[in-house]
């Protein structure tokens, strides 16, 4: 009975140690999004060079939905390029979107004249409505939807040419 | 083993007492739109802050969020209807309060662990009842009188 007494000490203290190690080592807002295996939100959205394109011109091919802003320091910046590549890489093959995440459309093309500009749409997303519809917690973050317009992936934190690789893969794209 | 029963029932006791007082302190149906509006913008937490409710915060999404909890109310939506629309894009992540009953029973449990293991410490820290020997043998006897004598001085 006594040892059984000083049993309850590890008991009660590794999983709480180990509860507080693994809530603490990840971002709270890094969360798994309802909507993979669900269709895609669907929307008509002006871009920022003044015209609108709509989830309908995308019908029957796959895109990404790239939610990014000019503040979004060094994240954005570091995934500028992975995103870039993908767009020439993969041609008609891929629809890469970008959306504006509380930005000015002014921020925003300061960032692209500095970082360059793939030529790839960006949407102006008035009252952070497509963030929400996405359930956005923070740029960068991308979702991945595959050519029948299902939402398959989902990316919180910047991509990385292997991770873009990896999230592709799963809506048919560079397999 | 009986001498677990009084200190079980008082940890039951106590947690549906408990229990009982959050229940009655709980707030009742809210009348109009814009209360329904506010209590629902109170317990979804705003996407893009540190643990604050979409209620609390000055963020474009949060006002968006208020806006659209506003639409849904006024055009007929019930509560649950208003956090599961939230639910479909956020997960429940974007409740404060879990939607299980499970985690509020989780301070219960603790209060009735607690004030079960109290009172069995406090049961057991009695000390023991006297044993007094039986018969006490004359030579014994004389030695309590001789002690006894000696302390009368």
């Amino acid at each position: 009975m006594r040892h059984l007494r000083w049993l309850l000490i590890p008991i009660l203290v590794v999983p709480l140690g180990w509860l507080l190690f693994t809530g603490f080592g990840r971002d709270p807002r890094a969360i798994a999004s309802p909507l993979i295996g669900q269709a895609a939100p669907t929307w008509t959205i002006a871009t920022l060079d003044g015209a609108t394109l709509g989830t309908d011109e995308l019908s029957g091919r796959p895109y990404i939905v790239n939610f990014w802003a000019s503040w979004c320091i060094p994240a954005c910046v570091d995934e500028h390029p992975v995103l870039a590549s993908a767009h020439e890489t993969y041609g008609d093959d891929l629809v890469v979107v970008g959306v504006l995440y509380q930005d000015a459309p002014a921020d925003a093309e300061g960032f692209l004249a500095r970082y360059g500009d793939a030529g790839y749409d960006n949407l102006v997303d008035a009252g952070g409505r497509l963030a929400i519809e996405y359930g956005v917690t923070g740029p960068p973050e991308t979702f991945f939807v595959d050519a029948n317009g299902i939402v398959r992936d989902k990316q919180f934190g910047p991509l990385t040419d292997a991770l873009m690789a990896q999230r592709l893969a799963s809506i048919g794209v560079g397999r | 083993m009986k001498g677990w029963l009084p200190a079980v029932a008082l940890g039951a006791l106590l947690a549906l007492g408990a229990l009982v007082v959050i229940l009655a302190l709980r707030p009742g149906p809210l009348a109009t739109p814009e209360e329904r509006a506010d209590a629902l913008a109170a317990e979804l937490r705003c996407p893009d802050c540190q643990g604050l409710s979409v209620a609390d915060s000055p963020t474009q999404s949060a006002i968006e969020i208020r806006r659209q909890i506003n639409e849904l109310v006024v055009a007929g939506a019930s509560d649950g209807e208003v956090r599961a629309h939230f639910v479909a894009r956020y997960g429940e992540w974007i409740r404060l309060a879990p939607s299980s009953a499970a985690p509020w029973l989780i301070p219960f449990a603790f209060v009735a662990t607690a004030a079960t293991a109290l009172t069995i410490w406090l049961v057991r820290r009695r000390p023991p009842p006297l044993r007094v020997p039986a018969r006490i043998s004359p030579g014994e006897r004389a030695r309590i009188h001789a002690e006894a004598d000696a302390l009368d001085g």
